[in-house]
């Protein structure tokens, strides 16, 4: 299994969805899991991302123990490389070890390569070659050909998925998190899609988060329906004890990556809607992202400043929070293939205004769903729910019982099947 | 000499509009007169025009040996009185044969009775008046909204002065008796119950057009073979339903109309039945028991109770919420905001806000022209959150 590092510090959902597959897949199949490495203190050197100082290096450890790695169960190798899904990220990647990149893999792969890929000037125009090495790596370290299955997650491990069928002949599924059509548009046809679109057709099954982005694959990658399927995540149960704020205000939590996939720009036009007809409410906005900073200017502007919040990147352990106090869970995603903190809003007892244009949207019917543009209609629900208080108990309750049915067993159940059929096939 | 007893239930509500939160305080029409107008015609012509036909036939072919009974709501007669009096003529029609008897309810087919017996009281002789003035009758038989019963409403419709009610006949209250014969409420002789023959008159509406059903399909002589059959065991076979099973409900398509056709003289075959009005009924025969009903009953979905109006916290809120609203609003002594406040009171809002079945899908969808139940609650607060507005400002210009 080609995956990715956790905590997430990077990685957002993917990191957590990743972990847990891997957790519960662990009990019942053998995994060897390749998955890039940074160390913490690397990651935070030379970074310079808005609230993300805020976060200490004591904070990370903690939530590395949280994902601790020999807890999965699984076979881990590391390849010393930082890399992440999103473009944002990719652009403030900090250095390696390469002492550590020496030592793991003295014999295997060409270290004059690393060297000049990780001292060059501009990060982000390297990461084509940065797959390329880890594709290169990675094949290597799967030389030996000893497994049934190869599983990818997401784009940057899906060449080293290819690769990796190519030499060895066996299977590959690739494990669909998120598109570039989702991150840059629908029409979009630049060289990630052409990277993904390759893999799809290459790939002996492809799964999806979601019945929504399993449309999408379908749409925009002219994929065949019947090979594309579709395993919703899961989420494990964690404690949850709601705290009542002794804020006047009510709170409406907004959770992401600032940038245009998770809507932001109709968050802010929500929420000037809503203090129209409900003025005691701040909206708290926990992420950060390319459009963070436009966001930010744009509800000063528009003389929102004093009823938004602008918390940063949040550690899990302050999310949690955060949504312990929270009355609304708001997600007016353009485009979500799963949406997993919409889920853990759910365990908090959060009622959610969520996007309709969402996997969430699909597994939790509990949520009051709109369009993403349907600005009007988020605010009606978002007053509804700060003013009619029967609400918040019914929709909370009901949700929380929908979520019964999604655990990472579950999803391994599936996952098991499809690769059953693919190795039948 | 057993009877057939056949009573058709005639409602529409006044549907809500989409009513956001940026209408509170700005919009003061509710109504949505376009649908409103739209399934009025919509039923009207696959139902009402059609159905009262079919039955003005039968009662002239059956030379006044043919009767029914009907409740038809104060909001449905309103909307016929303002989109469709062809449709009120046609039940004048059928009121002028003799052969038809007009029952008691609620005008805003209300849950009054369990929130405010004034306003239940006010709502019963208001819709008293409005079948006196379209129909020339004094009702004398009472239904509650949707047969919700118990010994409470029986009792309190015999102090009103009706000789008999109508409710669902429970198997948990007959054990082994049978639904075909007269009863009364303890503590009340003075009233008497008839009782729904479930089985036989969801046949009927439910099940009529069910190919899975073992009985499908299901002729007029198969039916009155069954109606034959209690001979000696009943003296009123009630059939109770809503009107439109007859082409809304079981659609044209079905024989519903052929089976209606049919009915009055496959049942008249065998000498010793006829069909009787509920009043008729009453006077005819005897109390064979007491019928004992302590928690409310109704005649919806399976449960047969109140959890398709009271089943979740959505519904009971804002049915608490309206009904708190009763003292304010009468005081204003303004009969437009009066009326918009009871129309208010309909069963339907509730019955959208169900969330029993709704993930399913199922009957209650079919009626909802909600998405789902959390917006038929939105927009009902809202509405009630304008109107507490409008109150407000009757009181501060008095």
């Amino acid at each position: 299994m080609l995956g990715w590092e956790f905590p997430p510090l990077f990685s957002g959902g993917l990191g957590i969805a990743t972990y847990g597959m891997v957790k519960a897949m662990s009990k019942r199949a053998k995994i060897r899991l390749v998955i890039p490495n940074s160390v913490p203190s690397n990651d935070l050197e030379d970074v310079s991302i808005q609230g993300l100082n805020k976060i200490t290096l004591e904070e990370i450890n903690l939530e590395r123990l949280a994902y601790s790695l020999p807890a999965l169960g699984a076979d881990v190798s590391r390849i010393p490389i930082t890399l992440s899904p999103y473009h944002f990220a990719n652009q403030k990647i900090s250095k390696s070890t390469i002492n550590e990149f020496e030592l793991l893999q003295a014999n295997k792969g060409e270290v004059s390569d690393v060297h000049s890929i990780f001292q060059g000037e501009d990060a982000y125009a390297n990461i084509l070659q940065k797959i390329h090495l880890y594709t290169h790596l990675a094949a290597q370290l799967a030389a030996d050909g000893d497994f049934d299955i190869i599983h990818a997650h997401d784009w940057v491990t899906y060449p080293g998925g290819v690769k990796i069928k190519a030499q060895s002949g066996k299977p590959l599924v690739l494990h669909v998190h998120a598109l570039e059509t989702d991150r840059s548009g629908e029409a979009c046809r630049n060289g990630i899609y052409q990277l993904e679109k390759e893999a799809m057709d290459v790939a002996d099954k492809i799964i999806t988060v979601s019945e929504y982005t399993r449309q999408q694959v379908v749409q925009h990658y002219h994929i065949d329906p019947a090979k594309v399927g579709v395993v919703h995540n899961g989420i494990d149960p964690a404690p949850t004890i709601r705290k009542e704020h002794k804020l006047k205000d009510k709170l409406v939590v907004f959770l992401g990556r600032l940038t245009h996939q998770k809507g932001p720009e109709f968050l802010i036009e929500t929420a000037e809607k809503v203090l129209r007809v409900y003025p005691r409410v701040k909206f708290i906005v926990a992420g950060t992202g390319d459009l963070f900073v436009h966001t930010l200017e744009t509800s000063a502007y528009k003389n929102l400043g004093g009823k938004f919040i602008f918390a940063g990147f949040l550690s899990k352990a302050k999310v949690n929070e955060l949504l312990s106090m929270a009355d609304v869970y708001f997600m007016p995603s353009v485009s979500e293939p799963f949406g997993l903190s919409a889920l853990e809003a759910v365990q908090f007892r959060v009622p959610g205004v969520i996007s309709k244009q969402s996997g969430a949207a699909e597994v939790i019917k509990h949520t009051l769903q709109a369009d993403f543009w349907d600005t009007d209609k988020y605010a009606n629900y978002i007053h509804a729910l700060l003013k009619y208080s029967a609400l918040k108990t019914v929709l909370a309750d009901n949700a929380q019982c929908e979520l019964r049915g999604l655990t990472w067993e579950h999803a391994t159940d599936k996952v098991l099947r499809i690769y059953d059929d693919v190795i039948n096939n | 000499m057993p009877s057939v007893c056949l009573y058709f239930q005639v409602h529409q509500p006044f549907r809500l509009k989409p009513y956001d939160c940026f209408k509170i305080g700005y919009d003061r029409l509710y109504e949505d007169v376009d649908r409103n107008r739209e399934i009025l015609d919509r039923v009207s012509a696959k139902c009402y025009l059609p159905a009262n036909e079919t039955l003005l036939h039968l009662i002239q072919e059956q030379q006044g040996e043919f009767k029914i009974a009907y409740s038809i709501s104060g909001t449905a007669i309103e909307q016929m009185e303002k989109y469709r009096p062809d449709v009120l003529k046609s039940f004048q029609e059928l009121a002028k044969t003799g052969c038809v008897e007009f029952l008691s309810e609620t005008y805003y087919h209300s849950l009054s009775f369990l929130y405010s017996k004034e306003e239940f009281i006010r709502q019963v002789v208001k819709h008293k008046e409005k079948i006196k003035e379209h129909f020339g009758q004094s009702p004398q038989v009472f239904r509650n909204t949707e047969l919700i019963y118990n010994n409470e409403v029986a009792s309190f419709a015999g102090d009103m002065g009706y000789t008999a009610i109508l409710c669902e006949g429970l198997d948990s209250v007959l054990g082994y008796r049978s639904p075909n014969f007269v009863y009364h409420p303890p503590h009340n002789s003075a009233i008497r119950c008839l009782l729904k023959n479930y089985k036989l008159s969801d046949d009927i509406a439910f099940r009529f057009s069910n190919k899975d059903w073992s009985e499908w399909p299901l002729t007029a002589s198969k039916f009155a073979h069954w109606v034959h059959r209690t001979a000696g065991n009943g003296e009123t076979i009630n059939l109770f339903m809503d009107y439109e099973t007859f082409g809304e409900h079981q659609w044209p398509e079905t024989g519903i109309f052929e089976f209606l056709k049919h009915l009055p003289r496959e049942i008249r075959k065998h000498p010793d039945f006829n069909f009787l009005t509920p009043s008729e009924v009453v006077g005819k025969y005897d109390v064979k028991g007491e019928y004992d009903v302590h928690h409310l009953s109704s005649w919806a979905d399976i449960d047969r109770d109140l959890s398709a109006w009271l089943g979740n916290s959505l519904q009971h809120d804002a049915m608490q919420r309206i009904y708190s609203l009763e003292n304010q609003i009468k005081a204003t002594g303004d009969e437009e905001i009066i009326n918009e406040w009871a129309r208010l009171l309909t069963s339907d809002h509730f019955y959208y806000m169900c969330t029993k079945y709704w993930s399913d899908g199922d009957v209650h969808k079919y009626f909802s022209h909600y998405d789902s139940p959390y917006d038929a609650y939105i927009n009902y607060m809202n509405v009630v959150t304008d109107l507490e507005s409008v109150v407000e400002e009757a009181v501060i210009s008095q």
